[in-house]
């Protein structure tokens, strides 16, 4: 029992939506994670000439069928990564059997993470414009660009009306996306609140941390010896929070509750976490206590696990300084061994992730190549699923380039039939 | 919110110079400072929009050490010197904030372009494994709030805002709710922007610019035909009243409220017309903080001169005061839209600042009735509302007042 | 046929085109590659480089040498200092040179 328990409205999880490497939508997501399966593999979306690596976690085709539905002058103007986000909020939507036929009720917010939106547009027509000169290039190519755009493309197709924001703190976005409806809710501002992240695979991101050799040429390796780097994912991920107020009104069942969130800067350096990971412990002491759970009471960490030698350590001892010793028996869970590094859409994909879990009753087995490392001795699921016992409480972190850290904190009662 | 949130300090820098007065003076005046934009670098249409508010980064040199900046880009810099300028207007010297809760929630529109455009040549001309990992590591939209924490050891929450031209306000916003939930100390806020050549020719591709003989943001005039981009930074520092009174800060003023929503009318990259929904959603917003609309004496409107733009904010603002709007100050006539200039007015106006003749302002567009200030004295303000509604539908409002 | 960048270099011409390098990649406004000395040490004291800006100067020595730097090689030692650097950049062009022998 929680020694320091909050109070104020509880937060629900009603609804859930996903576009992963695994395929679109949640079943796709789930079969990939319980199967065990890495999604990594070798990259289509553009030629890996001259980069380094040859692999990504790529969303396999599907792009044109999930937007089939919009007018064509619409779907011109979106963006991959605007696609990827349409597509996961309306499964996300339509699992929680939301109503938003009341157009623009300024009850219902939006909050999006997204570190690149529509690069890849972009630096194609950044591509034409440098060859073609000053011609007349469509204006919808440059529409797609924006970092807002997926967050624009939701609210503008299931009418939202209250507050809508994107953010884009790289790899912590979709976290803190999801932090900031919690606070929407509990302050009254919302009733309901989408929060996700989406990004889409582009030239300049899989450039830039090749660039920084940072990338591993096979599948990332999370906290196991022979991790050389991360892989670069891309997708989409969306919860549907609500006040449990609301939800009960409306007869919604709960999948989970977001109980807490916090975040921090390590104010360390800009591409390298803090050896000693003092700001994740700052985000996650804030998270547990905005939880008003104690340590004991986290039985699942979603790690960051980026699979870089570095990151891995440095995550490890600050959960190790939050933790102690009970570390060794909490079950971590490096969702980006499936799927890969999916930068602003992450922390969502991750959330989701680690929800399922929560409604499964189980933890999928993470694929592994290599024994763990004894530096992060991560107690992974390796071979079979592992049951959860309930009440279970899922904690949810993540770091980014530029030192934010945020953590979310998941729980339930029991597990739902999803 | 336990206790009130007030605003202790002010960073500013912009076309009209680094530093608040030169951007008082410039509003006091009503005088833009726009400047030729580089039209050479192969991304502008002919018969584009010429002129922009630029802000030359080496005149930021003597707030910065060389050496530590040599990584930054120009939004970096800006930001970081704007932070310091407030935190220094706070009474407060950074190294005594080292290593503590210090969240900062910074707001930028597009992005650091110019570097993004750097690396896309880079990787184009010679090769994706050139990439420079420089360029790459300030790329990132979040490098600027990253670089702002790095600068002082701010550890608290380090949020990056990118909703267009409410980013400055939904900024803001944000390090409201850090200050409130997350009982971080402080909060340093604002927004920051750089409009690189290829931003520029972006917006005038849409049209969103004012292009032809004379290049101006006529805020709610008929003729109107687009904004004015503008580079620059302003941050604010936030905290809560009693740590301020206790340490004897300067206070500018109260954050009463901060309201937020959305248009769905609005599609990605224009304004909708969905000012009745946006009406409806800002009189909720004042009756949940429990403020009335007649309290409010004076506006501080977001209008840049855009035909659609202007339209729903002035549109939406009739909605709300009816016949009896409040006068209404239109600062990006002056500051031009994005760089933070409007932020700082809007402190600057709480602050009772005098402002100058709206520039640009000829003629009243009969469909929304609405003459932005003229020049006069007004009587002291002492509740004003602030509003930026973006491209794209979101909106946001900060309501401030006299401490 | 153009000598191989191996054959024009000569020991004090490699110390000095690397400090230039680091002062032109790196940006260090107000250094000159002259006051940079040969075993100065470059990271953490010194001239205080740090991780990124180690890659950043294999880009730069990549470029101005013609050579080839594999991500297994990058290690503290050989960055530790010009004298340092200067029997990385050697050892890669010999292994360049040896190289085209090989094909010939």
């Amino acid at each position: 029992m929680a020694a320091n328990a909050r109070s104020g409205p509880r937060i629900w999880v009603t609804g859930l939506g996903a576009v992963t490497p695994f395929g679109w939508g949640m079943e796709a997501f789930a079969r990939g994670l319980y199967e065990g399966r890495t999604a990594i593999r070798p990259l289509s979306l553009f030629s890996t000439d001259g980069h380094r690596t040859r692999i990504a976690g790529e969303v396999p085709a599907g792009l044109e069928d999930a937007l089939a539905h919009l007018p064509p002058k619409q779907r011109a103007r979106l963006s991959r990564t605007d696609g990827f986000a349409l597509a996961a909020a309306r499964e996300a939507a339509a699992s929680a059997e939301l109503e938003l036929s009341e157009h623009g009720r300024p009850s219902v917010g939006l909050f999006v993470g997204s570190s690149t939106g529509g690069m890849l547009e972009g630096e194609r027509f950044f591509g034409d414009l440098r060859t073609a000169g000053n011609r007349r290039l469509a204006a919808s190519r440059i529409a797609s660009q924006q970092h807002s755009g997926p967050a624009d493309a939701i609210a503008r197709a299931l009418g939202i009306g209250g507050p809508v924001v994107t953010f884009s703190s790289a790899c912590s976005a979709a976290g803190m996306a999801i932090e900031a409806a919690l606070r929407s809710l509990r302050s009254g501002e919302t009733e309901v609140a989408l929060a996700g992240g989406a990004d889409s695979l582009c030239e300049l991101t899989y450039a830039g941390f090749n660039s920084l050799r940072a990338v591993d040429e096979q599948p990332c390796r999370p906290f196991q010896t022979g991790r050389k780097g991360l892989s670069l994912g891309e997708g989409s991920g969306v919860l549907v929070l609500e006040t449990e107020t609301h939800a009960r009104g409306r007869g919604a069942r709960a999948l989970a509750e977001l109980a807490g969130a916090g975040s921090s800067c390590d104010a360390h350096h800009m591409t390298a976490p803090d050896p000693l990971g003092e700001g994740l412990v700052l985000a996650i002491e804030k998270a547990l206590t905005d939880a008003g759970v104690d340590l004991e009471d986290i039985d699942v960490i979603n790690a960051h696990g980026t699979a870089t030698p570095l990151n891995d350590v440095a995550e490890w001892k600050a959960l190790e300084r939050v933790f102690g010793a009970r570390l060794a028996r909490i079950a971590i869970q490096p969702t980006k061994s499936n799927v890969g590094h999916l930068l602003g859409a992450c922390g969502a994909v991750e959330a989701v992730a680690a929800l399922l879990a929560l409604t499964q009753g189980s933890l999928p087995p993470t694929p592994t190549v290599d024994a763990v490392d004894p530096e992060c001795p991560a107690n992974l699921v390796i071979g079979a699923a592992r049951a959860l016992s309930y009440p279970a409480t899922v904690l949810s972190v993540n770091l980014a380039f530029g030192g934010a850290n945020v953590a979310l904190v998941f729980r339930s009662d029991k597990p739902e039939s999803s | 919110m336990n206790g009130d949130v007030v605003i202790t300090g002010l960073g500013t820098l912009g076309p009209h110079g680094v530093g608040t007065p030169a951007l008082a003076d410039g509003l006091s005046q009503g005088r833009p400072l726009f400047v030729p934009m580089d039209l050479a670098q192969g991304f502008h249409r002919s018969g584009s929009a010429r002129l922009a508010g630029r802000v030359d980064p080496s005149g930021l040199k003597p707030w910065l050490d060389p050496l530590k900046v040599r990584r930054f880009s120009a939004p970096s810099k800006m930001a970081v010197v704007a932070a310091r300028l407030a935190l220094e207007d706070a009474g407060i010297e950074r190294a005594e904030l080292a290593g503590r809760d210090v969240a900062v929630s910074l707001g930028t529109a597009f992005g650091p372009n110019e570097i993004t455009v750097k690396l896309l040549d880079q990787a184009r001309e010679t090769g994706p494994e050139s990439a420079s990992p420089f360029f790459f590591m300030e790329s990132v939209a979040n490098a600027h709030a990253g670089q702002i924490a790095l600068d002082s050891q701010l550890r608290g929450a380090n949020a990056t805002i990118v909703q267009r031209e409410a980013s400055a306000l939904l900024a803001v916003a944000q390090g409201l709710t850090y200050l409130e939930s997350e009982r971080c100390e402080l909060a340093l806020v604002g927004c920051v922007e750089e409009i690189a050549p290829v931003t520029h020719a972006m917006l005038d591709r849409f049209r969103a610019l004012s292009a032809g003989d004379s290049e101006l943001g006529r805020t709610f005039d008929a003729d109107r035909d687009g904004f004015v981009a503008s580079d620059g930074a302003t941050v604010l520092v936030l905290e809560h009243e009693e740590r301020a009174r206790a340490r004897g800060a300067p206070i500018r003023g109260k954050i009463l409220a901060a309201i937020r929503a959305n248009d769905p009318s609005a599609t990605a990259s224009n304004w909708g017309d969905g000012h009745a929904h946006l009406a409806a959603a800002l009189r909720r917003g004042l009756r949940r903080s429990g403020i009335e609309r007649e309290r409010i004496d004076r506006i501080v409107s977001g209008a840049n001169g855009s035909r659609q733009g202007d339209r729903v904010e002035g549109l939406h603002l009739r909605e709300v005061f009816g016949a009896e709007l409040p006068p209404i100050l239109a600062p990006k006539a002056t500051t031009g839209e994005y760089g933070g200039g409007f932020l700082a007015a809007a402190v600057l106006a709480l602050d009772n600042l005098d402002f100058g003749p709206t520039p640009g302002f000829e003629r009243v567009d009969p469909e929304l009735g609405i003459r932005p200030h003229d020049g006069r004295r007004l009587p002291d303000a002492r509740c004003l509302l602030v509003s930026s509604l973006a491209a794209g539908g979101a909106a946001a409002w900060l309501l401030l007042g006299r401490a | 046929m153009n000598p191989s960048p191996r054959d024009k270099a000569s020991t004090a011409d490699i110390r000095t085109r690397i400090k230039r390098v680091i002062v032109e990649s790196l940006m260090l406004e107000g250094l000159t590659p002259e006051e940079i000395g040969d075993d100065q040490a470059l990271f953490g004291e010194g001239l205080g480089l740090d991780s990124v800006d180690a890659l950043e100067l294999v880009l730069g020595l990549e470029s101005e040498f013609g050579i080839k730097v594999k991500s297994e090689q990058l290690d503290r030692e050989a960055f530790s200092n010009v004298n340092a650097l200067a029997g990385f950049v050697e050892r890669h062009l010999e292994l360049a040179g040896s190289m085209r022998a090989a094909r010939k």
